[in-house]
């Protein structure tokens, strides 16, 4: 077999072993979220095909290892009926991570598998110039570490300070994990900076007077993060949004700057660097109609 | 009616919960008790008397010691 068949095949899921003739089977997993009849069915493909184990990745997903090269056509047929698919590697968009989300976690702020499943369906297994990953946290407690990936999408509140019955108790102030919450000069009025806050929501939970509202209970991105041999972490676009669409428009329009300005094999962190951060926030201002 | 003072000062989650929630058992609504407590306790002890329908009336400090006026609900 050629390199160039492996490369195809690593473009399928199907990843070479250092055991020659075999392969792990990555298999297509949304934010760690299996049925148990696909449980079941990989249960048996990886008794019936591989060594009766199988991985769990650093991403959330399934593979099963140790399948012989003339049965990865049989393995994916197997599966297909209960819903379970082959995943992706190559320089695609990768598997989707996420938490529970609001649905579960009392924590949550968003729907992170919902919206997950979202960029899943518009955006997984797409080419793009290097390998593209994205992971929703419902909250800023941020399990999913937003940072590390290319994309990273945290549930977020923005407060906003109401001054009617506002004490200046200093609560507020004094809860704020990043002291993000200033008196004004004249001492009439609580001001929260927004490059500070980190939408933790902590200010409006302990305010004792309900003056610190939630002024947007929405989604941050942000962009340019990755791990392996030279990590850095992705930064975040101004701006807390609203709705998932608008999410969506967001994450589709840094996936298109990636597309139009990433070299080949180069990831999407380093062509930030290139390019600088602010060419992303234009580029996404534009496709989002706030330029 | 308002109780003596209860100091929470040195304890920490979930402790300072457990007293604040056991002082106001004694208090007949809408009683007021006064809770001594660190900044670090301010979140934990505030959410959870919100949640429970107590109210925080008044909140003063002394030498970063915060003072909260609990009146507690029905």
């Amino acid at each position: 077999m050629s390199e160039a068949d492996y490369k195809e095949l690593k473009k399928g899921g199907m990843m070479r072993q250092a055991e020659a003739g075999r392969f792990s089977v990555r298999l297509h997993v949304v934010g760690g979220r299996l049925a148990t009849p696909q449980l079941r069915s990989i249960q048996e493909a990886a008794d019936r095909f591989g060594r009766g184990e199988i991985h769990l990745t650093a991403r959330q997903g399934v593979e099963i290892p140790h399948v012989p090269q003339d049965a990865l056509a049989a393995v994916k047929a197997f599966l297909a009926p209960s819903g379970v698919a082959v995943g992706v590697c190559g320089p695609t968009v990768r598997t989707v991570t996420a938490c529970q989300g609001c649905r579960v976690c009392p924590s949550g702020v968003i729907d992170s598998p919902e919206l997950a499943g979202e960029v899943d369906r518009e955006l997984y297994g797409k080419p793009v110039p290097h390998k593209f990953k994205v992971g929703v946290s419902g909250c800023v407690n941020n399990c999913m570490k937003a940072e590390e990936n290319d994309v990273g999408i945290k549930g977020w509140i923005e407060p906003r300070w109401e001054a009617p019955a506002c004490t200046f108790c200093g609560v507020c102030q004094a809860v704020c994990p990043t002291k993000a919450i200033s008196t004004s000069e004249d001492g009439v009025a609580l001001i929260v900076d927004p490059t500070l806050c980190i939408g933790c929501g902590d200010c409006i939970t302990s305010c004792p007077g309900g003056n610190m509202r939630e002024k947007i209970r929405g989604y941050r991105v942000f962009a340019g993060g990755k791990f392996g041999r030279k990590p850095s972490l992705g930064r975040r676009i101004p701006g807390v949004l609203r709705t998932k669409e608008e999410t969506m428009t967001a994450i589709v329009a840094v996936l298109g700057f990636f597309r139009e300005h990433g070299n080949p094999r180069e990831r999407f962190g380093d062509t930030l660097q290139r390019t600088g951060f602010p060419a992303l926030e234009t580029f996404v201002n534009e496709r989002m109609g706030l330029s | 009616m308002t109780a003596p003072p209860l100091d929470i000062t040195g304890d920490v989650c979930p402790m300072t919960f457990v007293k604040v929630k056991m002082g106001l058992q004694r208090i007949v609504p809408p009683g007021k008790l006064n809770v001594r407590l660190k900044e670090e306790a301010l979140k934990n002890v505030i959410s959870s008397l919100k949640t429970e329908g107590h109210r925080v009336t008044n909140v003063s400090r002394e030498e970063g010691i915060f003072i909260l006026e609990v009146t507690k609900g029905e």
